[in-house]
């Protein structure tokens, strides 16, 4: 008996120790990020970059989803919300009636571009030739100048703010076929297309890699410029929410701002965003 | 009688000699409250149960009251997120029983088997060393189950997903066809010579073995020949949820058949019954309601299960064609709640929020109907053991 | 039936008994070999001089001076490599359009992917993201990278019915006879004197921050994380369980009440776990409000009810495994029913609870479903002693999720998605000994 108490009592000391450990470093101000999961790498590079200036501030990131980013500054839970439609007017009034007066900052321009397998010699489509596969009047892709060969549909989950773009940019209040495949993320769409020849999806621009080909969209090339241009027609501004404009000189000032110096604008452009000081470009 | 209060008073003698009346009384008292307390904190349970059901249903009514019964449980059509949301949930019922189906159709016998194994066949010393494999089978935890579907096995299918299946599918066939040919020669023998003829025996035997063999290659042939489009699908979530079912399923059943007990299975023996017959003719119908109820557990544990269907699964909101297609992605209740949550408008408490709610409300009856029946089962075995 | 037959039909129906015990072993095996190996590559790896340069830099670990000489080495070897970039970049600046045309995109897509294997030319040029300013830190993945600059992937759609075929052509061939063309035998050859790979243990990993979203450093936040959680939930599920156990081993009768006690404890235990995510959301966050967003309280008061229903049983069966004469010894030198079971039963079925808890506390470990909702973030440091109270964590599970879902670089980290299933599986699988450990001491107790 006596060795299970020894036992239970060295494991209880080296729980305190463990949770201790970490104690004394760790105090000072929080930020508590909460949102789209497409936004989401933004704020993430940004916090672990503005934590690494400033040790005494933790910045916590959730990927939620833009509605539950958007249900946190309502009900005052979150200090930014990332979101990557703009808030619904019901929303927006609920805010209000609570008190809470939503700030939106557009931190980056997001491209979503559609991509194929990079074996695909299809390189460009229209943008109705994009809904006329997504509501399932194209099967096939030789029916747009492709082999014969059947085209698998990915689509993101109904819960991202990407398909809620992607539904009202290019499918114009059709149906998307129930044939389609839905993928929980962005990253999950890129792994699908890239390991699938006859496969389409579509990702936001920072998700393109060398392993997918992204189409031509009405023979324009989504990248830096057309994006930003507003030539390429599948885009869309990504917000950060705040509850009023933070305190002039307080970290949270200072961290939504971040996406205007340069070092922000450098980390967007690195994560495969467009800063949005260039749209006018 | 005077002599039992004496020894009665001798036995107290210690405690009288401690405590006066009125601290006894107090002591009474003291442990009146106790009990009280005691009731009141193992309730607590109960009042998380009862917690738990109001919660989920307070918010699940809004959606019923507004869209009604009809749309969620009879259409298909699941677009949440248009102008005019369609909240047909048919589909996402229908994948979430499809992918418990194949997880049963692959744990319930292996399972059982593995249980019946255990219970009869094993001596001890190996019996010691298979349980803290189910343990360990039962301890992953589910996310890693779920890692291992998406980044291991989904590639795997979808590379080589013809000769994975075919390779399952002979390890299932060939040990039913040996049974099959051993079987169906014994009967034929019997029915065509009535003398125990080796030569004949072997002759049949073996046409038979070599007519098996020939069936399965060509089955192997066909199997090895599919393609399969997408390794995220109901195949996948299946065979994963199965692994994940049988720890369950195994160590009911193992107590409903141990407890079986002893004298059944010696009197079978008795009768000259070989092992596999009596396990088969008396002691699994005398454990049915026991392992009835592992296979119940082991549905539950299928259903409820989160990160490996949201990962594995799919997620495509059809039914597949045929539905029985398990090559088809699907999708299941738990990984919609897990997945459209985070987008569903909390803040007004839309359509769209309260039918995730609406489903778990449909997920928690599932789950405690079944349980009541796996409890009735289990008391029932008890009973009868 | 013959009797052969009969026989023949029993040893086959123990076999296929014994088959699914293989089977069930077997999946076991594929299941946590790759986990086992590759999680062990996620610390044990061949690094290069670019990861014992990081973590110098980031860190400040390291022999500074044998680091810098190394570098110093390094460079030197890469030289050549650099000379002939040079070389080829002033010549294309004055060559002809039709030379332009040709090679000025193929060039620029060579630098990258150099700049990707050796990292950038230039070190003091501090790049905001960690990730873009060094080069392959681990030797296998700098194989891959060294593959791209070497092979050019292209595809082949000459045949317009099928689906194009993938061609790796030498980039040597493409830049043959132009100065660039000695550039990929040199690299070929000397990789390893540019990269200097070497044997490394980077234990750290366990207590390490992350730097950039996972490209380098360790998973501390989140083993802490996990950490406090399940504990979190242990100290709230300990005491409902034990006493509930207590109330239904030594109190409770056959009533009514037991029984529906009973079956509420089963039901309990199958309600499925996202339901109870769904509950700690509705009802600890924003019902009873124990902090105003995710917490660790929150999550763990979620983990203990979901654990609860385990602690109960498993506590229940120690405590009625307490052998009679115990009690009764007990009862007979005049102690009252409570004091027995505080001074003899608990003590005496205590081993059996410790198991019970180190079960649960593993389960509690490797849920996610229900800390979605109520406590997991992505992002986080690690938190001190006194702020589980009100603010969220990573946690191993849902990082595992959440890396190798929706990461922006899915492929390029699996090394730590892996390390982080590994280290799950490791506590989990570490408790479960534990308790089975002190399972069989009992046993042998009990018998001896």
């Amino acid at each position: 008996m006596r060795s299970f108490i020894k036992f239970t009592a060295i494991i209880a000391a080296l729980a305190m120790w463990a949770a201790l450990m970490p104690g004394v470093a760790a105090a000072g101000e929080t930020i508590v990020i909460d949102g789209s999961t497409t936004v989401g790498p933004i704020a993430k590079a940004m916090a672990e970059y503005y934590m690494s200036l400033h040790n005494d501030v933790n910045i916590t990131v959730s990927e939620s989803g833009s509605g539950n980013g958007a249900k946190s500054i309502v009900n005052g839970t979150c200090d930014i919300a990332d979101m990557s439609r703009f808030m619904k007017p019901s929303e927006f009034s609920a805010a209000v009636e609570k008190g809470r007066m939503p700030v939106a900052h557009v931190v980056a321009v997001d491209g979503i571009a559609m991509i194929v397998h990079p074996s695909n010699p299809v390189k460009g489509l229209t943008v109705e030739q994009v809904r006329g596969i997504y509501t399932g009047s194209i099967n096939n892709w030789k029916e747009i100048g492709g082999p014969d060969v059947a085209i698998v549909r990915i689509t993101r989950d109904t819960n991202s703010g990407t398909y809620e773009t992607f539904e009202s940019l290019v499918m114009n209040k059709e149906k998307i076929h129930d044939s389609a495949e839905y993928v929980g993320s962005n990253g999950a769409i890129r792994q699908r297309v890239q390991s699938t020849p006859a496969a389409i999806g579509y990702v936001g621009l920072g998700f393109v890699d060398r392993s997918v080909n992204a189409l031509e969209i009405d023979g324009i090339v989504p990248d830096r410029n057309t994006v930003s241009s507003g030539k390429y027609p599948i885009a869309r501004p990504l917000f950060m929410f705040t509850n009023g404009y933070p305190e002039l000189g307080s970290h949270l000032h200072a961290f939504i701002t971040l996406y205007l110096t340069p070092r922000g604008q450098e980390i967007i452009e690195e994560i495969g965003f467009i800063p949005v000081t260039n749209y006018q470009k | 009688m005077a002599e039992h209060e004496n020894i009665k008073q001798t036995a107290n003698i210690g405690s009288r000699l401690l405590m006066g009346a009125r601290e006894r009384r107090l002591r009474l008292i003291g442990s009146r409250i106790g009990h009280t307390v005691l009731i009141a904190i193992a309730s607590s349970s109960l009042v998380a149960l009862l917690f738990i059901f109001y919660f989920i249903i307070r918010d699940a009514v809004p959606f019923f009251r507004a869209e009604g019964f009809r749309e969620f449980f009879l259409s298909t059509g699941w677009y949440p997120s248009r102008e005019n949301p369609e909240f047909g949930a048919l589909a996402i019922f229908l994948g979430s029983a499809l992918v418990t189906l194949g997880a049963v159709a692959f744990s319930v016998p292996v399972g059982v088997m593995a249980s019946l194994c255990l219970s009869d066949i094993l001596p001890f010393s190996i019996r010691q060393v298979v349980k803290p494999v189910i343990e360990m089978l039962a301890a992953i935890p589910s996310v890693v189950y779920g890692f291992f579907a998406l980044i291991v096995f989904a590639p795997a299918l979808q590379q080589k997903g013809g000769s994975i299946l075919a390779a399952g599918a002979m390890i299932v066939l060939v040990p039913l066809a040996a049974i099959a040919v051993i079987v169906a020669g014994d009967l034929i023998c019997n029915y065509i010579a009535k003398k125990n003829d080796r030569a004949v025996r072997a002759a049949v035997t073996a046409g038979l073995a070599l007519s098996a063999v020939f069936i399965l290659y060509r089955i192997y042939g066909v199997i090895d020949g599919l393609r399969i489009e997408s390794g995220t699908n109901a195949l996948n979530a299946s065979v994963i949820l199965g692994i994940m079912a049988l720890p369950t399923i195994v160590s009911v059943s193992e107590d409903a058949l141990n407890s079986a007990g002893r004298e059944l299975r010696e009197g079978s023996y008795a009768l000259g019954a070989t092992r596999a017959e009596t396990l088969v003719k008396v002691v699994m119908p005398a454990a049915k309601s026991g392992i009835v109820a592992a296979v119940i557990l082991g549905v539950m544990r299928a259903i409820g299960e989160t990160m490996v269907v949201w990962m594995a699964s799919g997620n495509a909101a059809r039914i597949p064609s045929p539905w029985f297609n398990l090559l088809e992605p699907v999708r299941t209740l738990t990984a919609t709640i897990a997945g459209d949550m985070g987008e569903a408008d909390h803040v007004t408490g839309s359509a769209r929020y309260h039918v995730l709610f609406a489903m778990a409300a449909s997920l928690l009856a599932i789950a405690f109907i079944s349980n009541l029946i796996s409890e009735i089962m289990v008391r029932k075995s008890r009973k009868g053991a | 039936m013959e009797i052969g037959t009969r026989k023949i039909l029993d040893r086959s129906f123990s076999s296929v008994g014994m088959f699914a015990i293989v089977l069930m072993a077997v999946s076991l095996v594929i299941l946590l070999q790759p986990v086992i190996i590759r999680g062990f590559g996620a610390f044990a790896f061949r690094g290069t001089v670019e990861f014992r340069e990081m973590m110098l830099d980031r860190f400040g670990r390291g022999d500074e001076n044998g680091i810098r000489k190394e570098t110093a080495e390094a460079e030197l070897a890469r030289r050549p490599v650099y000379e002939l970039v040079e070389v080829f970049e002033s010549e294309l600046m004055d060559a002809d359009p039709d030379f332009k045309t040709k090679y000025r995109s193929e060039f620029r897509d060579l630098k990258v992917r150099l700049e990707e294997l050796l990292g950038p030319r230039v070190r003091d040029s501090d790049k905001a993201l960690p990730r873009k300013c060094y080069g392959q830190t681990r030797w296998d993945r700098a194989g891959k990278k060294l593959h791209d600059v070497l092979y050019i992937e292209s595809y082949d759609y000459s045949d317009p019915s099928k689906m194009g075929t993938r061609i790796f052509s030498p980039r040597a061939d493409y830049f043959k006879g132009t100065s660039l063309e000695p550039l990929f035998d040199i690299l070929e050859r000397d990789i390893e004197g540019m990269m200097k790979p070497r044997p490394t243990l980077y234990w750290r990993f366990f207590f390490d921050e992350s730097i950039d979203s996972h490209f380098f450093g360790g998973i501390w936040p989140e083993m802490l994380g996990t950490f406090y959680l399940s504990l979190g939930a242990m100290l709230f599920a300990i005491p409902f369980g034990i006493i509930t156990a207590i109330y239904l081993a030594e109190y409770s009768g056959t009533g009514r009440f037991v029984s529906l006690l009973r079956t509420c404890i089963s039901s309990l235990a199958g309600v499925p776990s996202i339901v109870f995510g769904l509950f700690g959301l509705a009802f600890f966050i924003n019902t009873v409000h124990v902090s105003d967003s995710k917490s660790v309280l929150a999550g763990s008061l979620t983990l203990a009810l979901l654990i609860l229903p385990t602690i109960i049983r498993a506590s229940e069966e120690a405590i009625i495994a307490v052998p009679r004469g115990y009690k009764e010894a007990s009862m007979s030198v005049g102690a009252s029913k409570w004091h027995t079971i505080i001074a003899v039963i608990l003590p005496a079925a205590m081993p059996g609870i410790l198991t019970s808890m180190i079960i649960s506390l593993g389960r509690a470990a490797g849920e996610t479903a229900p800390i979605i909702f109520t406590a997991a973030v992505s992002v986080g440091k690690p938190l001190g002693l006194l702020q589980v109270f009100n603010q969220p964590t990573p946690a191993l599970p849902w990082n595992i999720y959440n890396l190798a879902t929706e990461h922006e670089a899915v492929d390029e980290i699996r090394h730590i998605q892996y390390g982080m299933v590994f280290t799950l599986v490791l506590m989990v699988l570490m408790l479960n000994l534990a308790a089975i450990l002190i399972r069989a001491r009992i046993t042998k107790r009990l018998r001896g």
